[in-house]
C-alpha cells in the first residue's frame, strides 16, 4: 500500500530548544494514524511541518505526493487541517465562514457552494447555516472546523484533537464522522489525549515525546509491551497457586491478588489447557480463565510515564 | 491577487457586521468636516474685530482683515485634519482585521490554505487603506466645497486650499495612511488588543501635529516643495516599515512568535 505521509529525521528546534527530534515515520494511504503523547511533546508542531504551516530545521518528508519545502501551496491544498482551536469568525454565520475558506482553497464560487452546503448537510448544520457563529455550542464550532477541513476534499487530513471537550454525545458524531472519512479511502493523522478514542479508531499509532517512542498497530503495541497473558479467578485464595504456575515452563510470570491468578505465558491459546490442568492438579477450583487485555492506556503509561 | 480580492471581501463583510466601528470609523470624518464647515462660515460671520492683535500671526497674515484672519485660522487647523484621519482610519480597521484575528486564533486555519502570506496581507492592508483613502478624500472634497463656498474672501480661499496643502492630501495621505498599517502589522506581533495596537500607533500623529504648529506659528509653510519633500520622507519611512512588516507577517513568524 501506497505512504500518504513519509518522514526521515524531521526535526524542528526553536531557539535551541528541541521540539522535534529526528521523527521517521510512514503512514499508509486510507488509513488511520493515531499520534500520541503528552502535551508539550510536539504533537502540534510535527502537525504544523507536516502540513506545510513551519519548516522543518532538518529532515524531510513527502505529504500526499509533495516534497516539503518544494511546492508548499500545492502541499496545503492537498492536506485538511483541524487546528488545535477551532478558529471560526464569530461574527460571520456558518455558511460565510465555510464559503471564505472554500474560495481560499482555489473553489470557483459555484463548487465553493455546493461543498459547503454538502458539509453543512452531513454536519447537521444546515438548519443553523445563516446564524452567527458566535451563538454555536463548542460542539457545533468544532463540526463546523471539521468542514472546514474538508471543503477541498483533501486526500490526507490532520485532526489535532478533534474530541477535546466535547459532550459524549457530539464526540460520538465526530467518531463516526471520522469512520466514514476512513471508509471513503482518506488518510487521518489524529492527535488526541482520548486513548479510548485511537484504540477505537486507528489503524497505526505513534506514540511520541520530543521523538518517536513506538509505533505499530494497537494490538502490535500492547503484545509487543506486554506480552500474551491469561487471568484465572479460582475459589478461594489464588496465592497458593502462584509456586504451581511458576513451575511450568512456558509460564513468564505469576501474580495472584485476592481471588484472582495473574500470569504471562509464551501462547496462551495453546498452554492454556495444560495450565488449567496443573492448576486443578494443585487443586484449584476455578471460576473463570480470560484473555489478559492491556488497554492502550497501559502501552501509554508504560512508555511515557516514566518520562514526564 | 485572487485571492487577496477574497480577504478583502471577508473584511469588508466582516466590517458590515459591526455597525458601530463602521460609525466610528466611516462617518465621523465627514461629520468632522461638516463641523469644520460650520466653524468656517460662523467664524466669517461673527468674529470680534480684535482677534488680529490676541496672538502673534504669521508673516501672511499682516494684510488680512480680522475676518479673514479669523476663517484663515480655522480653516487652516482644520485642513490638518485630513492629514490625521488616514492615520486614524485605517489603525482602527487594521488592528481589528489583525489584532482581532490573532485574538480570535483564525489566522492559523488561514494560514493552512493555499494562500500566500502576501496575498493575506495585502488583502488586510487593502481592506484597511481603501475606506480610509476614500473616505479622507472625499471628506476633503467637501472640505474644499465648503471653502469655496463660505470663505469671506479669494484670499482666504488661496491661503487654506493651497497647492502644497493638496498636494499633501493626495501625495502625503496614502503615505502616512500605509506607514499606520504597517506599524499595526508589526505591534500586532506584541500585543492582543485592538486598543492597544491603536493606541500606541497614535504616535503617528505627532510629526503632523507638529506640522500644524509649525504652520501656525508660521514657522513652517506647506508649500508644494514641502508636501513633496514630506512624500519623499514619508515613502522611505513607508518602504522600510513594509519591510519590517512583511518580514514579521510570515508563516512561519506567525504561528510560532507571535504571541
Amino acid at each position: 500500500m501506497a505512504h500518504a505521509i513519509e518522514t526521515h529525521g524531521l526535526t524542528r528546534r526553536f531557539d535551541g530548544r528541541v521540539a522535534v527530534e529526528g521523527l521517521s515515520l510512514s503512514v499508509e494511504a486510507g488509513t488511520v494514524f493515531g499520534f500520541l503523547g503528552p502535551n508539550g511533546a510536539g504533537k502540534t508542531t510535527t502537525v504544523r511541518m507536516l502540513a506545510a504551516l513551519i519548516a522543518p530545521s532538518d529532515g524531510d518528508a513527502i505529504v500526499a505526493g509533495h516534497a516539503l519545502g518544494v511546492d508548499d501551496t500545492a502541499l496545503r491544498r492537498a492536506v485538511g487541517i483541524l487546528t488545535e482551536q477551532p478558529g471560526l469568525y464569530d461574527r460571520l454565520s456558518a455558511r460565510q465562514n465555510l464559503r471564505y475558506f472554500a474560495r481560499l482553497y482555489d473553489l470557483e464560487p459555484a463548487r465553493a457552494d455546493a461543498q459547503v452546503e454538502r458539509y453543512l448537510h452531513l454536519l447537521e448544520l444546515w438548519d443553523r447555516r445563516d446564524e452567527p457563529v458566535g451563538t454555536f455550542s463548542k460542539g457545533m464550532r468544532q463540526k463546523l472546523a471539521i468542514a472546514r477541513a474538508l471543503l477541498h476534499e483533501p486526500a490526507i487530513v490532520f485532526l489535532d484533537e478533534p474530541t477535546a471537550a466535547l459532550d459524549p454525545e457530539a464526540a460520538r458524531t465526530v467518531r463516526d464522522f471520522v469512520k466514514g472519512l476512513r471508509a471513503e479511502g482518506r488518510t487521518i493523522f489524529l492527535t488526541t489525549h482520548n486513548l479510548p478514542e485511537a484504540d477505537e479508531l486507528c489503524d497505526s499509532i505513534g506514540i511520541f515525546q520530543r521523538r518517536l517512542l513506538r509505533m505499530g498497530s494497537p494490538a502490535e503495541l500492547r503484545a509487543g509491551l506486554f506480552g500474551a497473558g491469561t487471568i484465572v479467578r479460582v475459589v478461594g485464595d489464588a496465592a497458593r497457586l502462584v509456586p504451581v504456575a511458576r513451575s511450568l515452563p512456558f509460564v513468564r510470570d505469576a501474580r495472584a491478588d485476592g481471588e484472582t491468578l495473574t500470569l504471562q505465558l509464551d501462547d496462551p491459546d495453546s498452554r492454556n489447557p495444560d495450565l488449567v490442568d496443573a492448576l486443578r492438579a494443585a487443586g484449584a477450583r476455578i471460576r473463570y480463565v480470560e484473555r489478559l487485555q492491556h488497554s492502550l492506556e497501559d502501552v501509554y503509561l508504560r512508555l511515557v510515564g516514566g518520562r514526564s | 491577487m485572487k485571492k487577496a480580492l477574497i480577504v478583502l471581501e471577508k473584511e469588508w463583510l466582516e466590517l458590515r457586521l459591526q455597525p458601530m466601528l463602521l460609525l466610528a470609523t466611516l462617518f465621523l470624518p465627514p461629520l468632522i468636516t461638516l463641523i469644520a464647515i460650520l466653524g468656517f462660515f460662523a467664524v466669517g460671520k461673527f468674529t470680534a474685530s480684535t482677534i488680529g492683535s490676541a496672538a502673534p500671526l504669521p508673516p501672511e497674515f499682516t494684510s488680512l482683515s480680522p475676518l479673514e484672519i479669523g476663517q484663515a485660522i480655522v480653516g487652516r487647523q482644520f485642513s490638518t485634519l485630513f492629514l490625521l484621519l488616514p492615520i486614524f482610519i485605517p489603525s482602527v480597521l487594521a488592528s481589528y482585521a489583525i489584532v482581532g484575528e490573532k485574538r480570535e486564533r483564525t489566522l492559523e486555519p488561514v494560514l493552512a490554505t493555499p494562500i500566500r502570506t502576501w496575498e493575506l496581507l495585502l488583502g488586510k492592508m487593502l481592506a484597511a487603506l481603501l475606506p480610509a483613502l476614500a473616505i479622507t478624500i472625499a471628506s476633503a472634497t467637501l472640505f474644499i466645497g465648503g471653502i469655496l463656498a463660505f470663505a469671506v474672501s479669494n484670499r482666504v480661499r488661496d491661503m487654506i486650499v493651497t497647492p502644497g496643502w493638496i498636494l499633501a492630501v493626495i501625495v502625503d495621505t496614502p503615505l502616512l495612511a500605509l506607514i499606520g498599517v504597517a506599524l499595526i502589522v508589526v505591534l500586532s506581533s506584541r500585543v492582543n488588543d485592538p486598543r492597544t495596537a491603536q493606541q500606541i500607533s497614535a504616535v503617528l500623529v505627532v510629526p503632523i501635529l507638529g506640522l500644524l504648529f509649525g504652520q501656525l506659528a508660521g514657522v513652517v509653510v506647506l508649500g508644494p516643495a514641502v508636501a513633496l519633500g514630506i512624500g519623499a520622507v514619508l515613502t522611505v519611512i513607508a518602504a522600510g516599515a513594509l519591510w519590517f512588516a512583511t518580514r514579521l507577517f510570515q508563516r512561519e513568524v506567525i504561528l510560532t512568535r507571535w504571541r
